[in-house]
């Protein structure tokens, strides 16, 4: 059936910044917010904005976001005509078949999906930023400039502007210009990888960077800068909302920190008009014990916590003994801190166990953006009364720890 | 293990569990943070590998028609068998009132129900008693034991006696006697979950609705015992059932020992939930909790202690709650003190309020009242 609108979601990239936490997983699959995972956040905007249908692009380790999206039932995804759909590299007959080469590239090889549901619209979404956007907000936009294109912004400060693609625009906000990561930027309107596209337009512009040797297959280096090329009409959607990229491991952690600066967070998860949706375990209540102490944190099913919790996101079904201190840091599900160990600005990824009186990490000054925290990786055990310092990066074959590379 | 089939009879309230069953069922009454006591059989069921089940409806079954819904929850949401509703619209003889006198009753207007189960055996059992149980136990005891039927049955003594049966085991590990609803407890207590084949039911089952017998325990159990080889499996684990409000609270008060914790949400058998996807839980500053159960949603910015807060609820600044159960989206306002208190769905404890009951003599809240 035809569909106004549909939401393709950029979910492929490895998110190598993020090390340890996208060893084994996607960076989309990447545990956030004490509940969710980075992907939930797009897909329950889709939802809430009333999109139904929604393509997933995979390609890098995709076994547990596939798992996790499933037949999409937690997020109403579940549907006959439409719903949630994950959309693999594929070969075809004849020909070798390929990797997605870049992100125009992922959605050209896909035209086929798109076309079955013979959209007007289609939106281009990122899997690796956080927000709560209203996308049928971005496609009035849209529809109301009669654009070819509309190319969502953030205003940023005239320093941030250059580690940015920036949109110059006319007073009327249509775009006359695209300048990635510019020395001396004309404006301070960033793009936010999220795009609105007339159907017929984008497919047609698609076409032909395939057919383009040596283009890179981008949005922001090919696609873009050649519709401006050509005289289509442009538009940028001012965007006001909370938006956070989650590209690297200190701001993942301040994003984590955002949303729990209760009672003034500008991402609310209590926001009952705008639900954010997950798939969760199946796990009991969670248990406060007679030696805990809570302070300003989130808390999941599952967990049992004997002692000091501070100023943390606990994901379900973590475990922190009698004496042991967590501060400042983020513990995915099923990870341990046992009894007296000390965990400071620190992110424990799934299943990892802190040993008795061991201490990772420390004290740092959670406004500088170059803040290190510690990491360990998924079902990394570290030894009782072992030291790991902070910004240490414990992967899974990496057991001694050492630098950020 | 597939070859059961699992008739869970839902009850009306037999006990004094006051408001708690004014507005619901027994087995939609809530228990343990985010269940309602259904959800412990029909995952009992899911565990086993039994997915073909019949949930017989009585009065006031809103309540639990909007906790199963289809079964997607527990996986039972199936082409091919699955779960299957039973309203009491669908049985001849329960007139209008849709109260059923006892399982007899309600299986005689089954009867073409009956008939279509795929499975050789079929588990009858309450769906108002919370226990994690392997059922694939009973079966095997079942099996090798050549019983016509095996009684569920616990060494505790839980119930009350003028509700209940109970079993004496003979030495050989079968049934020496069997009493209905005595004046004391004694033996081993029926639990009210009882196994046999498909074609016995069947059989029973024409006798009773022939000889005008409603009642399983007293018509089958006790009324047959004598030709039917009847066994009973005894079950040791934690096991809770309501007899009235002060129960409710105490066994509710169990699921802070951290033994009946781990015994009830066994990981490797999970007792499964309708799925909401509420927000973890926020403790602000300020927040001080000790030795209780609390499920996601909630906001803590006072005390609690010794206590079972269930979803959404809220517990605002300089708020005291000591040895209580907050159910799904109570809140207490600022300087509220609540002890030894039930508070039902969506109460509202207004600002420096004071609500106090006694452990033996819990105050119960209505679902929605504003105190």
């Amino acid at each position: 059936m035809k569909k106004e609108c549909v939401a393709m979601l950029l979910a492929g990239g490895q998110g190598s910044r993020l090390y340890a936490l996208t060893k084994n997983v996607a960076k989309p699959a990447v545990p956030f917010g004490g509940k969710y995972r980075i992907i939930d956040f797009p897909l329950s905007n889709c939802v809430n904005s009333g999109i139904d249908t929604v393509g997933v692009l995979t390609q890098y380790r995709p076994l547990e976001l596939n798992s996790y999206l499933g037949n999409g039932e937690p997020w109403d995804l579940d549907i006959a005509d439409g719903g949630v759909h994950i959309l693999s590299p594929y070969s075809t007959s004849g020909e070798s078949g390929s990797w997605y080469k870049g992100a125009a590239n992922a959605i050209y090889q896909n035209i086929g999906f798109i076309d079955q549901y013979d959209p007007d619209y289609v939106i281009v979404l990122s899997g690796d930023n956080i927000s709560k956007m209203d996308y049928k907000d971005m496609l009035e936009t849209h529809k109301k400039a009669g654009a070819a294109a509309t190319i969502s912004v953030l205003t940023v400060t005239m320093e941030e502007a250059k580690r940015f693609g920036i949109m110059n625009c006319n007073p009327d906000d249509t775009i006359y210009e695209f300048e990635e990561k510019p020395a001396h930027p004309k404006s301070n309107l960033a793009s936010m990888g999220v795009y609105c596209f007339t159907w017929s337009k984008l497919r047609k512009y698609l076409i032909e960077d395939e057919n383009t040797p040596g283009s890179a297959n981008d949005f922001g280096k090919n696609i873009i800068p050649n519709m401006l090329n050509n005289g289509e009409k442009m538009v940028v959607y001012r965007f006001n909302g909370y938006w956070k990229d989650v590209g690297t491991i200190a701001s993942l952690w301040d994003a984590n920190m955002d949303i729990l600066n209760i009672p003034n967070a500008e991402l609310d998860i209590y926001d009952k008009e705008w639900p954010l949706y997950a798939r969760n375990p199946i796990v009991p209540p969670h248990y406060i014990g007679e030696h805990a102490t809570t302070n300003h944190s989130f808390v999941a099913g599952g967990c049992v916590v004997d002692g000091e919790v501070d100023n943390s996101i606990l994901f379900n079904s973590v475990t922190i003994e009698r004496g042991a201190s967590v501060r400042y840091s983020i513990l995915m599900p099923g990870a341990t801190v046992k009894a007296g160990a000390v965990v400071e600005y620190s992110i424990l990824a799934e299943n990892s166990v802190i040993g008795a009186g061991a201490v990772v990490g420390s004290e740092q000054d959670p406004q500088d953006p170059n803040k290190k925290i510690a990491v360990v990786g998924s079902k990394v055990s570290v030894g009782p009364g072992a030291v790991i310092e902070a910004g240490a990066m414990l992967n899974p074959e990496t057991l001694k720890g050492g630098e950020e590379a | 293990m597939k070859n059961i089939h699992t008739l869970i009879f839902t009850n009306q309230a037999n006990y004094d569990l006051k408001e708690l069953t004014e507005v619901r069922s027994m087995s939609a009454v809530p228990y343990g943070g985010r269940f309602r006591m259904i959800d412990f059989m029909l995952s009992n069921c899911v565990n086993a590998g039994i997915t073909d089940i019949g949930v017989v409806l009585e009065q006031n079954y809103q309540s639990l028609l909007d906790h199963i819904g289809t079964g997607k929850h527990w996986d039972l949401a199936r082409r091919r068998g699955g779960l299957r509703l039973l309203p009491p619209f669908s049985m001849k003889s329960s007139g209008s009132s849709g109260h059923i006198r006892g399982r007899m009753e309600a299986l005689a207007s089954l009867d073409s129900y009956l008939n279509q189960i795929r499975q050789d055996y079929v588990l009858l059992t309450d769906g108002d008693v919370a226990l994690n149980i392997d059922l694939s136990k009973v079966y095997d005891q079942h099996v090798a034991s050549g019983a016509d039927i095996t009684i569920v049955c616990v060494p505790n003594h839980i119930g009350d006696p003028k509700q209940t049966t109970y079993v004496i085991p003979a030495e050989d590990g079968s049934i020496a006697d069997i009493l209905e609803k005595p004046d004391e407890a004694e033996g081993l207590e029926y639990i009210s979950m009882a196994l046999l084949s498909k074609d016995l039911l069947i059989q029973v089952n024409k006798y009773c609705a022939a000889h005008n017998q409603y009642s399983f325990s007293n018509d089958v159990l006790v009324g047959m015992k004598d030709k039917l080889k009847i066994m009973p499996y005894v079950f040791d684990g934690y096991c809770a059932r309501f007899t009235s409000v002060a129960s409710y609270y105490e066994k509710s008060m169990d699921l802070l020992k951290p033994e009946v914790r781990d015994e009830l949400f066994d990981a490797d058998h999970p007792i499964r939930s309708k799925d909401r996807t509420d927000a973890p839980t926020y403790y602000a500053p300020g927040s001080v909790v000790k030795n209780s159960m609390i499920a996601d949603g909630c906001v803590i910015e006072g005390t609690v202690e010794n206590s079972v807060l269930f979803r959404n609820v809220t517990v605002a600044k300089g708020a005291v709650v000591k040895n209580s159960i907050l159910m799904k989206g109570v809140v207490v306002g600022e300087n509220a003190q609540v002890n030894c208190t039930i508070a039902d769905k969506d109460v509202t404890v207004s600002p420096n309020g004071n609500l106090s009951g006694h452990p033996n003599y819990p105050l119960l809240i209505a679902k929605g009242s504003q105190v």
